[in-house]
């Protein structure tokens, strides 16, 4: 932050409410279902970014370079041999308890075995400066969209900003994406497969489609024949489509292999991939390798399949499962976060501080009947970021999503969307949660 | 060893057209080490090109696509096959140690399984004989009840149901008691339609079980796909649009 020069600085943060309005005229959004309830709110930005020095980013990048190699690793190895499970480094349970797990992909490989193209990882910055890995994102992890348009925003906004400061530009996240897209394309056309405008991120599917020169399509303009996938253009004839960036998640893709009753999907999709003849990004099945009780073993596969130390840790995390690790939960409940495995976007946190007495009780009897269900967490202390709050900055808890692209070579857009949490007492930074977002600046040098 | 000829056909009327028809069916026996495919053709009509991949269970998926107008889909298959019911498969994946969408044990299914266990019979297939004997005797089996649809715990608190019923409570215990099964789709005793059959790992092979007639499996049973339970295993499975409101199938099985 010191290296920026303080008055343009300044001046982008004049002009937040100048890029707030231009963003809600371009209708960024972030839609949450509430109570089965559909609201579209707005994603509010901040426009002090959060800056990360040249050095640091480095360290990140390699970091998650490892891990996410690592874990395409794991996913070809858990849908063919299994070898980590028989050479026992993960309990068989952890893998086919896991809701993420589909045997119906058994012996399926991908083009170039490339099971996780878009990984979005989070990580927290602690305040010795030391970085953890929160959670691994490897299924349709959102939000790369929302740094993009803010930083052409801001760019006008506080040109200034940007001519002084030495800042590596992010716009090359649609060339980057293209060309993992292209890395899985076995022949045909990009799209990108939309639910349509009623989804949370239906605003970032339109503008990755546009940005990557890709064609943006939802189901019932697409049709399996002969195991190919096939646009049907208005003209009555059909395009052959080589890769599908979908956005909709694995239950709901393909009504005769998955959930029957999926209105969303694409009838006999599974079998124009099994037959090698349409690329899927990400690759269904991922939800096994992104799975909360897995995340404890991610240090383990790094060390398995690329037989190297971890780069970046994970949060010190305990399962339950384990005889000891549940003697240390139990013993230190009420300064532990719980998470639930089978729940995402910030739901099934707790923070064991929040609760009463009686309601540890409960919860302690909860964890010992479900053992699987849960993972207990060392509360990070998170570096605060500064956010302005009515014209003033205050500080606040805040993440990173870093989003790593895996084609030919793995690599890690240089930005990321930053999340921060409105409440001052809050650690849960999820978009889902409320929360707003900042751009996140790596500097050059 | 037996020689076996199969016969299996399917008609499925629509009410009213129906257009943009994809489906997939699983009714090509697959070639094992117990079940040798002489011969087996395929007819299909309105005509269509089809595409056959293998699943993730070893099952033949034969995938179409049926564009314009039509109001019904008939399949149709004929050939033999040499069974040797001595042979047994040997590979084992590990989600069939697993309980699956049918045969999630509810409370009572979970209680009735405890008090078998006290019997305490440890050989694997003396337990699955064992298991498959008190179903006889306490499910009845009478068609019309249960549907397609029924669980094995919903199956097991009415005390009734057909060949995949006693399958998938048969495949529900076995699981409990930490031993992999799978569920069997297939023809054998034909009474003009499919049956239904349970299969459980010994420890180093795949054994055959009937628990809807409380038998072992011999050289009369041909597979035509196995899988978790009756989901993986649906004959034909399609999506098609049009005004339609019923639909009627018509299933005739021969094997001699």
């Amino acid at each position: 932050m010191t290296k920026l020069d303080n008055k343009n600085f300044m001046q982008a943060v004049g002009n937040a409410d100048e890029i707030n309005e231009l963003l809600r005229r371009y209708g960024v959004k972030f839609g949450i279902y509430k109570n089965g309830v559909f609201n579209e709110q707005f994603f509010p930005f901040d426009p002090i970014p959060r800056v990360i020095s040249s050095e640091d980013f480095r360290g990140i990048e390699k970091g998650l370079v490892q891990r996410v190699n690592a874990l395409n690793e794991f996913l070809f190895d858990i849908y063919h041999d299994k070898n980590i499970v028989r050479d026992g480094i993960i309990p068989e349970d952890f893998i086919y308890i896991s809701k993420g797990y589909l045997a119906e992909c058994e012996g399926i490989t991908p083009k170039n075995k490339v099971y996780s193209h878009i990984s979005g990882i989070d990580l927290v910055q602690a305040k010795d400066g030391e970085w953890y890995i929160l959670e691994d994102n490897l299924r349709i992890p959102s939000g790369a969209s929302y740094p993009l348009i803010a930083r052409e925003l801001t760019r006008i906004a506080a040109p200034q900003a940007f001519s002084e400061n030495h800042i590596v530009d992010n716009r090359g996240y649609a060339e980057l994406l293209k060309e993992t897209m292209e890395y899985s394309n076995c022949g045909g056309i990009r799209a990108i497969l939309t639910p349509g405008r009623y989804n949370a991120a239906y605003f970032e599917h339109s503008y990755l489609a546009e940005h990557t020169g890709s064609v943006l399509v939802q189901n019932d303009e697409l049709f399996v024949e002969d195991n190919i996938l096939y646009q049907r253009t208005y003209s009555g004839s059909k395009t052959r489509i080589g890769v599908l960036y979908r956005r909709i998640a694995d239950e709901y893709l393909d009504p005769l292999t998955f959930l029957p009753e999926s209105l969303i999907g694409i009838p006999n999709l599974m079998e124009a991939y099994r037959s090698g003849n349409v690329g899927i990004v990400n690759a269904p099945g991922n939800g096994v390798a992104d799975d909360k009780g897995i995340y404890y073993f991610v240090p383990k596969m790094i060390k398995y399949y690329l037989g190297e130390e971890p780069i970046l840790k994970n949060a010190p995390t305990y399962l339950p499962f384990y005889e000891e690790d549940m003697k240390y939960v139990m013993d230190n409940l009420e300064r532990l976060v719980i998470k639930d495995v089978a729940e995402a976007g910030g739901y099934g946190v707790v923070f064991g501080s929040d609760l009463t007495k009686e309601k540890l009780e409960e919860f302690r009897k909860t964890i010992i009947a479900e053992p699987r269900r849960f993972i207990a967490q060392e509360v990070i202390d998170f570096l605060d970021l500064p956010i302005l709050d009515n014209g003033e900055t205050v500080m606040r808890k805040a993440d990173l999503r870093a989003f790593v692209l895996s084609g030919e070579k793995t690599k890690v857009w240089a930005s990321g969307l930053t999340r921060f949490s409105r409440n001052p007492d809050s650690f849960v930074v999820n978009s889902s949660q409320g929360g707003g977002f900042k751009d996140t600046w790596v500097l050059s040098q | 060893m037996k020689t076996l000829s199969f016969s299996f056909s399917t008609k499925l009327t629509f009410d009213d057209y129906v257009h943009d028809h994809s489906f997939a069916l699983r009714i090509i026996p697959p070639n094992t080490e117990a079940q040798k495919i002489i011969s087996c053709g395929l007819d299909i009509s309105p005509a269509v090109a089809t595409k056959q991949t293998v699943d993730a269970f070893g099952n033949n998926v034969t995938a179409g696509y049926i564009q314009g107008d039509h109001r019904f889909l008939d399949f149709e298959i004929n050939g033999t096959a040499e069974v040797d019911s001595t042979k047994h498969s040997t590979f084992l994946m590990p989600c069939y140690l697993y309980q699956s969408e049918y045969t999630a044990p509810d409370e009572e299914l979970r209680d009735f399984y405890t008090e078998l266990k006290d019997k305490n019979i440890t050989d694997v297939s003396d337990r699955a004989a064992f298991f498959s004997d008190i179903l006889s005797d306490i499910i009845e089996y009478k068609k019309g009840v249960t549907t397609t649809a029924t669980t094995a715990a919903e199956a097991f608190a009415m005390k009734t149901g057909v060949c995949q019923d006693f399958s998938h409570i048969l495949i529900s215990l076995l699981r409990m008691g930490g031993i992999p099964a799978r569920y069997v789709a297939g023809l054998a005793f034909c009474d003009g339609e499919t049956h239904s059959w349970v299969e459980y790992w010994t420890g180093n092979q795949w054994e055959g079980i009937d628990p809807a007639n409380n038998c072992p499996v011999n050289d009369d049973y041909l597979v035509i796909s196995k899988g978790r339970d009756f989901r993986d295993c649906a004959i034909d499975r399609g999506v098609m649009f049009g005004r339609y409101t019923q639909q009627l199938q018509l299933v005739r099985s021969v094997l001699t």
